[in-house]
């Protein structure tokens, strides 16, 4: 039981801007900044209502034999005070709309250069991850064949989810581990077979909750290589703290020479190219909402 | 319940009240337990939430202990608590994650909503209309008999192998119903909870409209009253949604439906097999169950359903405080309340808007992100009548002459820690800002600013407040200010650097932190946070004890001893079943203070205006009555 004394008062020393974790997205510096915003202009109210609710305090205090004002109020102030807090939110939440279409409206998502499924699971808590191979085509999913050993339903029959890479936990305490190229839009399509979880990338600004029964799209553009956490925010069960997971983002050369081993390690019985279907390649996308 | 009421007007309406035991022979039971008194009810709930109180504080406190010292025991505690709950004097994962859905559940269903309607519901509306009882008053003994065995049945959850509630305060599928035992009697405890708080509604609205004592216009109506009158009307609305949800839940949970469910689920293996599916065998051990019946449910329906409810629920839980916060301001501030009816209408503002903002919490959740945009806006724009609120607050201690007891520090507390709480709500309902800050701890503080140095602080106030008329003796204000001087500066402490926290990104409901590298660094100041949290909740016990102290050894109350307006005051020091002993006429609003008229600072509602008649229709509220 240990206790660091400076670090325990860092609230009280550090301004909040500066807790944020750093941020690796395209967009995320936008969501800063409207953070930013909405933080100066409430430490202005802040140090404007506080400064005469204290002063009023002092100023106003009891004494003997002074009568306080006989005063019901005036319409000309409350109008004052309706308007302008009006025109200061409506301002905030009109400036906020962009960000929000940006990063969560379906037609804004930019054309994907690596497309990935995720799913949450409950039972031993984490995350699998599916990538579509070397003919770049995931596979169909099926609802009814979902199970533990297939979490994704890939249809059995459908040829292009033969080659299709799921990426699982190691098992103990080893977290799982995905590589994505940095400068590229990714889009992840978002899912579970369980219960609900969210998608978390602290450093990429991303959540999102996983639904299951749902595939929901989530995109993002990592700009710096390096070691990244995942993280569930969405309470799922008693493992719920323990969702961790990695996200190394690479250049596209490391991140395709992981791929590479990744592929030779799951699937060595296919690890032999596919021959023409990286032609296929190109129309990379499966209908990712099946039912419901 | 007609003739009930009509009966209770003839026995008490009338003649003197100053001892009511020789025409009463009410056995101990009725008069103190199953009793149809407002204010005994007042007070059993008082007492009922107030034990509640402690024990979600405690659920708190263990969670506190885990997130500073995780895996070490529990102080004096550790050792002694089942196997179920704790390993090696810890807390467990999974007892954690019951401990945090019932610390909310607990805090906001059996003490927040009691104690800010329930209580003062009871106590304050027939007084301050100046009537005699509730207009329904068996109707009202029920609403508080079915608290105690709800929330009993809740609790029963934590002796139940797999465990009480464990889904979170908001209970959402497929994690709730695919759950066990306790979570089916978290449902049943909402439902019974639930339908106390209609019960108590309905009765609020009949008397509130039928019962005002005569020439007491709606206009005239202290601020309490009108907030209590407006929160009767959302519980009535808002109630019924909350108990449809529930039983929706409850049958998916055993009735084979799916509403919520989705087909193919892999969920873990429940503890009942009333669950329709298969059980698969997984690795070694794990069991799984799938959920092959049913399907094309919609987990998010729930959420819409649950949100619509507890949306709403927020308000029910500071309205009141924001109305009884009103009234002691002005009081103490010897001043009229600053623009009555600009409060009076935010309030129907808040009331209203409230039922069209529930989707901010669901900005995450994968709904239509073109919601998340109408929802945005709709929120930012109930952000308007709070602020409307916090300028009428000031503009009423502006030029007052304002006296610091008890219940005015802790109504000066509500204005400063609802600007916070007020100000951290703009973040969360800006969509895109959502998106970083959704279900970290910055959300958490919100909810503690607004919940706790919201709602709470107005109720420790209103406490101090009414104390005196209803057990007839004052409290002991040097402890009052002491209680408030500790519950104030820890409660900043505690939950001012939950914001922090939020924005480096550590994410609620987590057992340990700790696994994740980028929260290593922030467990120093959760136990900053801790420490303070213990000091805090032991902080409560000054309010016990001065309840307790105050009972036997308190200074006996005079009728009016604030020296206030509205209609209370006009009743006996500690008054008996049927309230008033004089005739009670209405003839100017409450908030008559300071009049420049007058010598005194301040002029009741019920006493008959004296000398010429210019006098009473100079003031801005007069009587209609002649």
């Amino acid at each position: 039981m240990s206790f660091d004394f400076s670090k325990a008062m860092e609230w009280a020393y550090k301004d909040m801007l500066t807790f944020f974790p750093e941020n690796v997205s395209t967009f995320g510096g936008e969501l800063d900044s409207l953070f930013a915003m909405i933080y100066y202009a409430s430490v202005a109210i802040f140090f404007i209502t506080y400064a005469i609710l204290i002063a009023f305090i002092i100023m106003y205090r009891h004494q003997e034999g002074r009568k306080a004002y006989y005063y019901h109020g005036n319409n000309l102030m409350e109008f004052t005070w309706t308007l302008l807090p009006t025109f200061l939110f409506a301002g905030i939440g009109l400036w906020s709309d962009d960000a929000w279409t940006k990063s969560k409206y379906a037609y804004r998502v930019p054309n994907p250069d690596v497309t990935i499924d995720v799913l949450g699971y409950q039972s031993g808590f984490g995350w699998q991850f599916r990538y579509p191979g070397p003919d770049g085509v995931f596979g169909n999913k099926v609802r009814n064949q979902i199970s533990s050993a297939n979490p994704f339903g890939i249809d059995s029959n459908d040829v292009h989810g033969k080659d299709d890479l799921v990426i699982i936990s190691p098992g103990g305490a080893r977290p799982v581990e995905v590589h994505l190229p940095i400068n590229k839009n990714v889009l992840v399509n978002l899912s579970s077979n369980d219960v609900l979880h969210s998608f978390f990338l602290p450093n990429f600004r991303v959540k999102q909750d996983a639904v299951p029964g749902q595939w929901i799209k989530v995109w993002f553009n990592g700009t710096k290589a390096g070691r990244y956490e995942i993280a569930c925010a969405e309470l799922c069960g008693s493992g719920h703290y323990n969702m961790r997971g990695l996200l190394i983002m690479d250049s596209q050369q490391d991140y395709d020479a992981w791929l590479d081993q990744q592929y030779k390690l799951v699937k060595p019985e296919l690890s032999a190219p596919v021959s023409d279907s990286t032609a296929v390649a190109a129309v990379a996308s499966d209908s990712t909402t099946t039912k419901n | 319940m007609q003739s009930a009421t009509a009966h209770a007007h003839e026995t008490h309406g009338h003649d003197s009240h100053g001892d009511h035991a020789h025409h009463h022979d009410v056995s101990f039971i009725r008069k103190y337990v199953f009793s149809t008194d407002h204010k005994v009810i007042a007070k059993q709930f008082m007492l009922a939430s107030l034990f509640f109180l402690f024990v979600g504080g405690l659920f708190a406190l263990l969670i506190r202990w885990q997130l500073a010292f995780p895996g070490e025991a529990i102080p004096l505690i550790g050792n002694i608590l089942p196997d179920t709950w704790v390993s090696d004097g810890a807390v467990t994962a999974n007892f954690y994650t019951q401990l945090l859905t019932l610390h909310g559940t607990v805090m906001i269903f059996y003490v927040i909503i009691p104690l800010a309607v329930g209580m003062f519901g009871n106590f304050c509306i027939p007084l301050m209309i100046g009537t005699d009882d509730m207009a329904l008053p068996r109707l009202n003994m029920y609403s508080f008999w079915l608290v105690p065995p709800a929330g009993l049945i809740m609790l029963t959850g934590f002796f139940f192998d797999s465990g009480a509630a464990a889904a979170g305060w908001t209970g959402y599928p497929p994690l709730g119903p695919s759950s066990g035992a306790g979570q089916t009697t978290w449902l049943i405890s909402l439902f019974l909870i639930g339908f106390s708080s209609i019960m108590g509604a309905t009765n609020y609205m009949a008397t509130i409209l039928n019962k005002r004592a005569k020439g007491l216009q709606m206009f005239q109506m202290p601020l309490t009253v009108w907030a209590l009158f407006i929160t009767a009307i959302l519980i009535t609305l808002g109630t019924p949604v909350l108990a449809a949800a529930i039983s929706m839940q409850l049958a998916d949970q055993y009735l084979h439906t799916s509403f919520f469910m989705p087909d193919n689920l892999l969920v873990g293996a429940p503890d009942n097999s009333l669950l329709t599916g298969a059980f698969v065998q997984k690795g070694n051990e794990l069991l799984e169950h799938k959920q092959l019946l049913g399907g094309g449910g919609q987990p998010i329906l729930w959420q819409h359903l649950f949100w619509f409810y507890s949306h709403p629920a927020v308000y029910i839980m500071i309205l009141p405080g924001m109305g009884i916060v009103s009234d002691v301001l002005a009081t103490f501030a010897r001043k009229p309340l600053y623009g009555y009816k600009a409060m009076i209408f935010a309030i129907m503002a808040i009331a209203f808007l409230g039922f069209i903002v529930w989707g901010h919490h669901m900005f995450q959740s994968g709904m239509n992100p073109l919601l998340g945009t109408t929802f945005m806006l709709s929120t930012i724009v109930i952000a308007v009548p709070s602020a409307i609120k916090i300028f009428n607050w000031l503009g009423t201690i502006w030029r007052g002459n304002i006296r610091f007891t008890a219940a005015n520090l802790n109504a000066l507390a509500f204005i400063a820690t609802f600007i916070i709480g007020g100000l951290s709500g703009v973040f969360m309902a800006s969509a895109p800002v959502d998106i970083y800050i959704h279900d970290t701890y910055f959300i958490v503080a919100h909810i503690h600013y607004v919940l706790f140095g919201g709602a709470l602080f107005a109720i420790f106030s209103g406490i101090y407040y009414w104390f005196p008329k209803m057990y007839g003796k004052m409290l002991n204000e040097s402890l009052g200010r002491k209680h408030f001087y500790w519950s104030f500066i820890f409660f900043n402490l505690t939950f001012y650097p939950m914001h922090l926290l939020g924005v480096g990104g550590h994410m609620r409901r987590i057992y340990n932190p700790y696994i994740y590298e980028f929260l290593q660094q922030y467990q120093p100041m959760n136990q900053f946070i801790t420490i303070a949290a213990i000091i805090l909740g032991f902080s409560q016990f000054i309010l016990i004890f001065n309840i307790l102290w105050s009972l036997k050894y308190g200074k006996k109350a005079p009728r009016n001893p604030w020296q206030a307006n509205s209609l209370e005051w006009a009743a006996p020091a500690h008054p008996g079943h049927g309230n008033f002993d004089t005739d009670i006429r209405v003839y100017r609003g409450p908030y008559e203070f300071s009049h420049p008229d007058r010598e005194t600072d301040f002029y009741p509602q019920w006493e008959e205006p004296q000398g010429d008649e210019k006098t009473v229709h100079e003031t801005k509220e007069h009587s209609h009555s002649a």
